[in-house]
């Protein structure tokens, strides 16, 4: 990778000013890129477009992962290879998914991961695409992720 | 007895609704993390001519002290700086709306912190707002 700081390669794009999801995201990927070197490679792998719609609060915004770089949008923009919609607070469950110390994979046994996948099966949370797009979401899972 | 939102009374009354929720003192007992501020953005009509914060200085599920001052101290203190308009602020309390949703909505910006924090304590951030609904408060409007 090059040189330009994660600052300047996380962009929000215009009609975000409102969108607290989109800043809020943007705030999250840039904090856990600067705080878990361990999570660039991720960034770095990711390409394709996730939406992401809180269903509550009626926001959604589409990141677009361009390898290393990312521009986030409000809305749905373009065709998403990923949408998750589920309501804010599960949203922000999403972010809390332990992940193990070999591989960084989704906990299973951790009590956040058990709640999204709880609540998965129950429709509250939904992922269109994820089974099409496996690494796409994994990475993406482990970018989001605070842990 | 009624305190103005926001007012250096109201920051007091606060700081007593936040020790007296013992849903609080539970959610907020792991949080080190130091002070929040709760800046309204300066309005003219309601006569805050800028920019004012109520600094809640909690830690370990206890509200050490709340604080009202203007904003731009606030801003240089408090390692959690939350900002709104009067109006979402006064909605966000009377119908104890969910923060992480009206932030998601942008209603109110976390503009100062640490977000992956913040949200390891989506909970006590809850039931911090939650406790600003016992004091009894008189709107500016």
């Amino acid at each position: 990778m090059g040189t330009l700081a994660y600052e300047n390669r996380i962009e929000l794009a215009q009609g975000t000013e409102n969108n607290g999801l989109a800043g809020m995201v943007a705030a999250l990927i840039l904090q856990n890129l600067n705080d878990k070197p361990q999570k660039r490679d991720d960034f770095a792998k990711l390409r394709g477009r996730v939406a992401i719609v809180a269903e509550d609060a009626r926001v959604a915004m589409t990141l677009d992962f361009a390898g290393n770089m990312l521009t986030l949008h409000d809305g749905i923009v373009g065709v998403p290879d990923v949408t998750v919609r589920a309501n804010s607070d599960d949203i922000i469950q999403l972010s809390l998914v332990e992940l193990t110390q070999r591989f960084a994979l989704p906990n299973l046994r951790g009590e956040a991961m058990k709640q999204v996948m709880h609540k998965s099966h129950t429709g509250q949370i939904r992922v269109f695409g994820a089974l099409a797009n496996l690494a796409m979401v994994l990475r993406l899972t482990r970018l989001l992720s605070v842990n | 007895m009624e305190h103005a939102f926001p007012s250096q009374p109201w920051a007091k009354a606060y700081e007593a609704a936040i020790n007296g929720n013992p849903s609080y003192v539970t959610a907020g007992k792991d949080w080190t993390h130091g002070a929040v501020a709760m800046v309204v953005k300066a309005d003219l009509s309601i006569d805050i001519a800028q920019d004012m914060a109520v600094v809640v200085d909690v830690n370990a599920g206890h509200c050490r002290a709340a604080t009202y001052m203007p904003a731009e101290e606030a801003r240089k203190t408090a390692p959690f700086v939350i900002e709104g308009p009067y109006d979402n602020w006064k909605k966000l309390i009377v119908e104890n709306l969910d923060p992480i949703k009206t932030l998601m909505q942008g209603k109110l910006k976390l503009t100062k912190g640490h977000l992956p924090t913040i949200i390891r304590y989506v909970e006590s951030s809850k039931q911090l707002l939650a406790s600003a609904q016992n004091v009894a408060t008189r709107f500016l409007r």
